[in-house]
């Protein structure tokens, strides 16, 4: 392959110059900025749920004690429990996860793994980016003003339900939401468009669809969940401004509307929405699992279906959310099936990792660890899913812990594990510089720990009973949120060695090699220097 | 030099754009359809409107049982007259239900009516109702509503329903809004 970058690109502008990130066209500076902000966001969101487990470590009231002296008057009463629950929530999933990964990872890589210059509309990719700091600050701001009478932000749970999202909350706060969902979405949507642009008209010659890195694959199949189901929770969300403000009645009985079509809307968006999520999740452990396993992906066309597969049935399966709204049992039928069925794929891609690893050379570098991590954690969470996909069981577990354990071990702990996968894949390769990989196994090791201390209690809460969003909860369920809440702290123990792992790379800069991880590492991206060039494949590279 | 394909990459953008606008008419498109989907299957209990009387009237009995709710905001007692009725399927049937406005303003209010089981709805069928237009009580004013309607005799004909021999027939009043209202008629 000729894809050695031009050398004479050597106009890099000076990182200290703020034109080139506010002004910036370029994608892996764009792709940067998304990754710092995931971190920023991600401290946020990280911060909220501490404030979560601090609460619930004990039964009774400790933090959100609505007292006004000392600690108990900072973070308010019961209502900004849940406001703080709603906010974790919808920053973790739209201000950490989505910008780490599409933005972020997808920026960087979608147009070095298919050999094109940049992305198809560099200058949409920077509206993309500066759109999400405006929607955060709005989310952000909502917390602080009234959301309930005079409580502060809205406590209505990240799916934003009506009455409680249209009459339960007459302040502002909910205002501020959707106005910052609103942002989220667009920012969303234009990026969409400039990925599917990018992928389908810019790879670079001999590139067929079929020869597509799995992380393109990924994100391709990513962004069109992304473009299909965003708009329509657009159109939710404009519909409950309109309930809210301007008298319109969509989700209101006494004028004609229905409360229960805003949670099939909201689903219609929210279930693709998880795999947007979980995919270029899918796509990266791909890429680790090969390369360290020194072998070709197993079944590589079987991986890239099975990602398409889960994106359609993605679609028709939205109403398992919403089983005890009161669904006749043929329809409950119908999406227990449905549900269960996006296990086959699922299953494919999870056997087809493990056949990768099957008599490959295996390395246990870091960013493997992640990966192995992740595929355990994914694999527990998809299980409980299967449980909870029965609408009979989960006429019981609705709403209980055990939703929360099982939504935490796909998401938390797999989109998390699959992003510090990532992270540490092409950390040399995005920063030039190596890390210290003594920590950043250790912070697996935390993070691994911790995680399953923190979340595989909430299953036995969950089975006992212990419904999600309160504030307080009887005495028999003390011991495991105790459990739960240290498992918080030792995860928390893994977030200060994330950041001293970047201090130590920050310090040392010791020069990364352009392919640190051996013949097992065959995409393009490792053709090119690390850090790359600021403009690459001038020559675009030919692919046989 | 590279080579920009610049209209390529429009015309992928631009229908990305019209699959992202047509979704969020989709969305819209999605009350009526559901409020569409609801008439004619019945969903989540809403019931049929009949023009006509039944044809048939067999000797199955069905036993219709009288809800009446009212919302927190509306100033309003609201009951049936008759917690019951047995009916023959097919039988044309009148109930009554009473509502009195306990506030010293008019009032103006609307009802939501659904029945359950669930799967009955499509075989409820209404000639007449109240619920089909909105109500205005003075202060202190009571009336009495009627409901006209009917089993239909087809819930003979489908084995899923063999074992329906009650069916609950439920109102919600609510406070009428005078802004206008998005879906012309009650979704379940």
């Amino acid at each position: 392959m000729s894809a050695d970058a031009a050398t004479h690109d050597d106009h890099t502008p000076s990182m200290w110059d703020w034109r080139r990130w506010v002004l910036s066209t370029n994608h892996k500076d764009i792709g940067t900025m998304y990754l710092v902000f995931a971190i920023f966001a991600g401290i946020i969101g990280g911060g909220l749920s501490g404030l979560i487990r601090w609460e619930l470590m004990e039964p009774g009231l400790q933090v959100f004690t609505g007292e006004d002296t000392g600690w108990g008057a900072l973070f308010g009463n019961a209502h900004n429990y849940n406001v703080v629950t709603t906010m974790h929530a919808l920053i973790m999933i739209f201000f950490m996860v989505m910008p780490a990964m599409i933005g972020g990872f997808g920026n960087w890589f979608v147009p070095l793994m298919i050999g094109a210059p940049d992305m198809a509309f560099p200058r949409m990719n920077n509206i993309s980016f500066w759109l999400l700091p405006a929607s955060f600050a709005l989310a952000l701001m909502s917390m602080f003003v009234p959301g309930a009478g005079a409580d502060l932000g809205f406590g209505g749970g990240w799916v934003l339900y009506p009455p409680l999202s249209t009459s339960g909350h007459n302040g502002p706060a909910m205002d501020l939401l959707i106005l910052s969902l609103h942002i989220a979405g667009v920012s969303s949507i234009l990026g969409a468009i400039n990925f599917i642009t990018t992928i389908f008209n810019m790879r670079a010659p001999g590139m067929t669809i079929h020869k597509m890195p799995l992380f393109v694959w990924s994100v391709l199949v990513t962004v069109f969940l992304l473009l299909l189901s965003l708009p329509v929770l657009a159109g939710a969300l404009t519909m409950l401004l309109t309930d809210r403000n301007f008298g319109t009645a969509f989700f209101a009985p006494e004028g004609g509307g229905d409360p229960v079509m805003y949670q099939h809307l909201f689903w219609f968006f929210g279930h693709p929405e998880v795999y947007i999520l979980i995919l270029p999740g899918f796509g990266i452990v791909s890429h680790i699992v090969s390369t360290f396993s020194r072998k070709p992906i197993f079944g590589y066309l079987g991986m890239a279906y099975a990602m398409v597969a889960i994106g359609f049935i993605g679609f028709i399966v939205w109403a398992h959310h919403m089983y005890t709204v009161g669904m006749p049992v043929d329809l409950k039928a119908y999406f227990v099936a449905a549900t269960m069925v996006i296990a086959v794929p699922t299953g494919i891609k999870i056997f087809s990792w493990i056949a990768t690893m099957w008599g490959g050379s295996i390395e246990f570098r870091t960013p493997m660890m992640w990966a192995i991590g992740f595929i355990f954690l994914f694999t527990v969470g998809g299980v409980t899913g299967v449980v909870l996909a029965n609408a009979g069981v989960d006429q019981a577990l609705h709403d209980t812990y055990y939703v929360v354990a099982h939504f935490h071990y796909v998401l938390s702990l797999g989109a998390v594990f699959a992003i510090f996968a990532g992270w540490y894949y092409w950390f040399e390769k995005i920063f030039g510089v190596k890390y210290n990989s003594f920590l950043a196994r250790a912070q697996f090791f935390f993070f691994f720990i911790g995680a399953n201390v923190i979340f595989f209690p909430q299953h036995f809460l969950g089975l006992n009973g212990m419904p999600r969003r309160y504030v307080d909860y009887p005495d028999a369920f003390e011991f495991w949120n105790a459990v739960s809440s240290w498992g918080y702290v030792i995860m928390l123990v893994g977030m200060v060695l994330f950041f001293a792992v970047l201090i130590d790379a920050m310090i040392r800069r010791r020069k990364a090699d352009a392919n640190p991880w051996g013949e097992g590492a065959t995409t393009l991206e490792w053709t090119l220097s690390s850090p790359p060039p600021f403009h690459q494949f001038s020559e675009l590279p030919k692919i046989k | 030099m590279i080579r920009m394909p610049l209209n390529k990459n429009a015309r992928v953008a631009a229908f990305s754009a019209l699959a992202a606008a047509v979704m969020v008419g989709a969305a819209y498109a999605a009350v009526p359809l559901y409020d569409l989907f609801c008439r004619v299957t019945g969903y989540g209990g809403t019931t049929q409107v009949a023009v006509g009387e039944a044809g048939a009237i067999l000797d199955r009995e069905v036993t219709v049982y009288f809800d009446a709710n009212t919302n927190r905001n509306l100033p309003w007692s609201f009951e049936p007259v008759q917690r019951s009725i047995t009916v023959r399927v097919g039988e044309t049937a009148l109930a009554y239900y009473t509502a009195t406005n306990n506030s010293s303003q008019p009032v103006t209010g609307v009802a939501t009516y659904n029945v359950a089981p669930y799967k009955a709805a499509t075989y409820f069928s209404k000639l007449e109702c109240f619920c089909f237009t909105e109500q205005t009580l003075q202060p202190g004013e009571s009336i009495e509503m009627p409901v006209l309607f009917f089993v239909d005799p087809l819930i003979d004909e489908e084995r899923r329903m063999d074992d329906v021999a009650s069916i609950t027939l439920s109102y919600t009043f609510f406070e009428s809004e005078d802004g206008g209202s998005a879906s012309s008629d009650a979704a379940p």
